[in-house]
């Protein structure tokens, strides 16, 4: 019995260590690949700055749009009935298996010129497509379906009781949401955000088909990595590090403000 | 009429209910079996639950009418519910837990205070007032709990099984400081639950829930005399003597109306009219008197003895009346007593409980 048992240990860690590899391997060759002296020029030069604002205000106003309008949708469906929930956590399913360039394509359809709101829209003279609008478009419809299902299970979690418990002592819906679920599920809502805001950095496919590749206006940092791969590799690469390393940053950030909250008391 | 009034009914595949019910101010004892439909019966008055027919007033506030299609929800019913396991806030304080309801119903802050102050310090919590409720004994958790659902002002108040969470001692003791604190507030109260001893301790009115109706009402003393089904028969087999609790050479003593002297814990009650209980599976049964026990000894003729299982209920006739449940295996090592047979019976002092009445 020791002997298998020990054959169990040897292949979890051989399992560990094969994806720990195939994982590590990559990130630290592209760490490596990041010279300082030449992130910095590339950090010195317009392109790469306004890659870098048009990523993170738009990944900021999509996971603030995505918080703002997910939240509430996914107390409702931890509320639903069982009937209902089952045919919403399909509905969400959709989205979340879509490849995004067929997402990108879906978005064209929906709201480019001539598609079924796009025009009303230009009949209104705006237009979203090719625009920064586009860009957080397309992050709110990739990312918004995980965002939904998985606060709508952390809402599951909360003990039907507490609610239950607010309302007798004369709490409408909303006072009991804003004072009793909303608190309890705050520290790992605040995760889910950050993850939200993580994820929208790196965004691709949907991005280019709906919102273009337009420097200073829809090229984020992903797209201009995926740009100069095409011209001047290196660039690429240099590019590639500096958005690993900005993700590195922001995972240490989210990692010591919810370190912050645990320790700041109630 | 002041007072909660309900003639409600439910059903579900699983469980039918067929309520009609008045709570004057004061306590009232809702006593039933296990899945006898206690809980959901406090659910359906708060509004945590629909009855499908059926009418709730409180103090002439129609709070459910079916026919009118009048459904409060619970934030409007001004009903207290005390939860069997408390769900008190875990990411508030003892103060804003108590605060709770004043804040939900708009109370302005500085009225709001005055009552926690004024609650707190009836409760005694002062000393836990900034503490997290996890921090909380299972006393004082429950006091926390009390304050809570009295703060919000409730017309009702609802309290489902509050002793259950309790060791032995802490029972008794919130039982008693309950009363006190029922006495002031005298709000109609309806207290669930499934522990003798409760209806022991508060055994003025108590309703039995069984089978989805009411199936029997009055007090204790009638409940023991003339139990309406075998739940209730069982259920006030706890032996109770009345007596009064008095002193002699200066050691507290209880002394029956029949005259026998038994020892009990007397921490906490005082000299006056008190009443003794006993759980029957608590007695054990000697042929013989026993020798050199400290125990409490009540000498006693049989008067039936009854098989349930693998247990024997044996009722003894003396000075007290004394039901007793032993195992079968140690009734037939006495050799199976019957009609007639002389026995004693015996029990540990810490085993009864008195209370002062």
């Amino acid at each position: 019995m020791s002997g298998s048992g020990w054959l169990f240990r040897f292949g979890m860690l051989l399992a560990a260590g094969f994806i720990a590899l195939l994982i590590l391997l990559p990130l630290f060759s592209l760490l490596l690949y990041a010279d300082p002296a030449r992130q910095l020029a590339l950090l010195r030069s317009d392109e790469t700055l306004a890659a870098l604002r048009v990523t993170l205000t738009t990944s900021l106003l999509a996971t603030g749009a995505i918080f703002v309008t997910g939240l509430p949708t996914a107390f409702a469906i931890s509320r639903f009935n069982r009937k209902w929930r089952q045919l919403v956590d399909s509905l969400l399913e959709l989205p979340m298996v879509l490849p995004q360039i067929v997402a990108g394509l879906a978005l064209l359809l929906a709201f480019g010129r001539n598609g079924i709101f796009g025009r009303v829209l230009s009949a209104w003279g705006m237009q979203i497509p090719f625009s920064t609008a586009a860009v957080v478009l397309a992050i709110i419809f990739v990312l918004a379906p995980f965002f939904i299902r998985r606060t709508a299970v952390l809402f599951d979690q909360v003990d039907h009781e507490l609610e239950e418990a607010a309302q007798l002592l004369g709490a409408g819906p909303f006072f009991g949401f804003r004072h009793v679920t909303l608190p309890l599920c705050r520290r790992p809502l605040i995760a889910e955000a950050i993850m939200v805001f993580l994820q929208s950095i790196g965004l691709f496919g949907a991005v280019i088909l709906f919102a273009g590749n337009i420097p200073g206006r829809t090229r984020t940092l992903t797209l201009a990595i995926f740009d100069a791969f095409e011209s001047n590799p290196e660039v690429a690469f240099a590019l590639a590090a500096l958005l690993l390393l900005v993700s590195l940053l922001l995972v240490l950030a989210g990692r010591l403000l919810l370190r912050n909250l645990d320790g700041g008391g109630k | 009429m002041s007072g909660f009034r309900l003639d409600i009914a439910f059903r579900r595949p699983h469980l039918a209910l067929d309520v009609l019910l008045e709570i004057p101010p004061g306590l009232t004892l809702l006593l039933g079996p296990n899945g006898a439909g206690k809980t959901t019966l406090l659910r359906l008055l708060a509004g945590l639950e629909k009855p499908d027919d059926g009418t709730i007033t409180s103090n002439d506030r129609t709070l459910f009418d079916a026919a009118r299609g009048i459904c409060l929800p619970p934030s409007q019913r001004r009903i207290g519910l005390l939860f069997q396991h408390l769900a008190l806030f875990p990411h508030l304080d003892v103060r804003d837990n108590i605060g709770f309801g004043l804040r939900a119903q708009g109370i302005g802050k500085v009225e709001r205070e005055r009552s926690i102050a004024a609650i707190v310090a009836r409760f005694a919590l002062e000393p836990h007032i900034d503490k997290p409720v996890a921090a909380l004994s299972g006393g004082e958790r429950q006091k926390v709990a009390l304050a809570r659902t009295l703060a919000a002002r409730p017309d009702v108040l609802l309290l489902d099984e509050p002793t259950a969470t309790l060791d032995q001692e802490n029972r008794w003791r919130f039982r008693a400081w309950l009363a006190e604190i029922l006495a002031e507030w005298k709000v109609p109260t309806l207290m669930v639950t499934h522990d003798p001893a409760d209806a022991a301790s508060f055994r003025k009115r108590i309703v039995v829930l069984e089978g989805g109706r009411i199936c029997q009402r009055g007090s204790f003393h009638q409940l023991l005399h003339a139990p309406a089904t075998p739940f209730v028969a069982d259920f006030a087999g706890v032996n109770f003597i009345s007596g009064t609790i008095g002193t002699d050479n200066g050691a507290t003593i209880f002394t029956s109306a029949a005259g026998t002297r038994l020892q009990a814990p007397f921490e906490l009650s005082r000299s006056g009219p008190a009443c003794l209980t006993v759980l029957p599976w608590e007695i054990a049964l000697y042929r013989e008197l026993p020798e050199g026990s400290p125990r409490n000894v009540v000498e006693g003729t049989v008067r039936d003895a009854i098989v349930l299982g693998d247990r024997v209920r044996v009722t003894l006739l003396g000075r007290e009346k004394l039901v007793a449940e032993i195992s079968l295996r140690g009734y037939q090592a006495m050799g199976q007593p019957g009609r007639g047979a002389t026995l004693f019976a015996a029990f540990k002092a810490r085993e009864a409980r008195v209370e002062n009445v």
